[in-house]
């Protein structure tokens, strides 16, 4: 459990309500319609740091004592995550049939 | 278990080819996938059973310690939990990408139909995001809305469960009934969870008759599966994609290439059909694998709540809440991310 507190109040409960009033602000930009963009901007900048709070004081990797080793435990996958965001999320359905001849099989040596 | 699951998966893939059955060579295998998960659900049950029974004096400690560098001194369940979550971040992580990759590489509906580029009769491949059904009124967002702080209290309450199963200097009955509270309502939200999911999915909800004008008349919303947003839609029709419609309903956006063409008669417009199998597939597929994790989350949730209402948690085994918490929490940051990527955007 917690053995520190935010403002001088429960964590958990401190949590609890910012999460809370983060996913009212969330559903709200989405129901006034502010542009596809900004809409976008909206929800990226209010999930991160609601899932950085999930894992750090629900999941206690913030402040019990073997949080260091569980944290960077957690972490591990990240430059997999990162590999798989860039290089196959981020590309065109067609990336793989869409190569240049010069990075097909067969035709590396140019 | 996460090979267990991963040959289950791999196995059943196998035995079935398109909804066919490719014989029975695979079956064995499927079995012994399933032993596996079960032999590890046992060495989970027996750790967490091996503690004090009906709230008496732990009799049988046994939580094993890491000794190796460098988990060492943590307990062997806590890291062996991180580590599987961290497999089922691998999980989700493909998903999202393959969310990523569709998304952005398959033209929107939206701009095609107003593009104009597509003849009626004749369907067009495109991406139709479930946030177009999903997020189009206030009601049909209520099913996800409530969803979503359903599992953050949800959140909250496996964690009071925790404090009050730890907390060594109150009365054993009265921890009982906090600790079993608490563990019940997460039972009831993390039910309420998949019960808003398949009104959500399959049976849509009416609305009183008051509310009928803020839902352009209509007396019910519609599930996803009733407006035909279905994984084998490649004719899938919707009024949002229907020239007539629009312009009969005073829906025809002035600014697009679709109302110049029709105004100058180079387009007839029409119906358009599209194929949004590929969508359709990454959404259910996405939140269908978020929506397991909440059934075997009400699973464990089942036990761990009628072995509090004996009595069974004390500040000595309080552990076993610890690491379904994570488990928990790991649900509800997977839908963090979920429901504004997918239910939202």
């Amino acid at each position: 459990m917690a053995h520190y507190k935010i403002l001088g109040q429960d964590p958990y409960w401190m949590n609890f309500i910012g999460l809370m009033v983060l996913t009212v602000i969330e559903v709200a930009a989405v129901g006034i319609e502010l542009g596809t963009t900004i809409t976008l901007a909206i929800l990226t900048v209010i999930a991160i740091p609601k899932f950085f709070m999930i894992a750090a004081i629900f999941m206690h990797l913030y402040g019990d004592e073997d949080s260091g080793i569980l944290t960077l435990t957690a972490l591990f996958p990240a430059f997999f995550i990162i590999i798989m965001v860039l290089f196959v999320g981020l590309t065109h359905p067609d990336a793989a049939t869409g190569l240049p001849d010069w990075c097909r099989p067969g035709n590396y040596g140019l | 278990m996460s090979g267990g699951f991963a040959l289950f998966l791999f196995t059943l893939a196998a035995a079935f080819e398109w909804g066919e059955f490719m014989g029975w060579v695979n079956v064995p295998l499927i079995f012994v996938s399933l032993g596996i998960v079960g032999v590890g659900l046992l060495v989970w049950w027996r750790q967490d059973w091996s503690y004090g029974v009906d709230g008496k004096e732990s009799m049988h400690l046994w939580e094993p310690k890491s000794t190796g560098t460098p988990f060492q001194n943590i307990d062997i369940r806590k890291v062996a939990l991180w580590v599987f979550l961290m497999s089922e971040m691998m999980v989700f992580t493909s998903l999202f990408s393959t969310y990523m990759r569709y998304r952005l590489g398959i033209p929107n509906c939206k701009t095609v139909f107003n593009s104009g580029d597509w003849v009626e009769g004749t369907a067009v491949n495109c991406f139709e995001p479930a946030s177009h059904l999903i997020a189009s009124s206030w009601f049909h967002l209520a099913p996800g809305a409530i969803n979503t702080f359903a599992l953050i209290i949800s959140s909250f309450t496996i964690v009071q469960a925790l404090r009050y199963a730890k907390m060594k200097d109150i009365d054993e009955n009265v921890r009982r009934k906090k600790v079993t509270r608490y563990l019940g309502t997460t039972w009831f939200l993390a039910v309420l969870f998949l019960t808003l999911k398949m009104i959500e999915w399959f049976l849509g909800f009416p609305l009183p008759e008051f509310m009928h004008e803020f839902n352009h008349g209509d007396s019910t919303i519609k599930s996803l599966y009733a407006e035909g947003y279905l994984i084998n839609a490649d004719h899938y029709q919707h009024h949002y994609y229907d020239t007539h419609y629009l312009e009969s309903h005073g829906g025809m956006d002035q600014d697009t290439a679709l109302y110049a063409m029709m105004q100058e008669g180079t387009h007839p417009g029409g119906h358009m059909m599209a194929n949004i199998q590929v969508s359709a597939t990454t959404f259910y597929v996405t939140t269908g694998t978020h929506g397991a994790h909440v059934f075997g989350g009400i699973v464990g949730l089942t036990y761990m709540t009628l072995k509090a209402a004996r009595g069974g948690y004390t500040p000595d085994n309080a552990v076993s809440i610890e690491y379904f918490g994570l488990y928990w929490h790991f649900v509800d940051l997977v839908w963090v991310l979920v429901f504004p990527f997918f239910y939202l955007y």
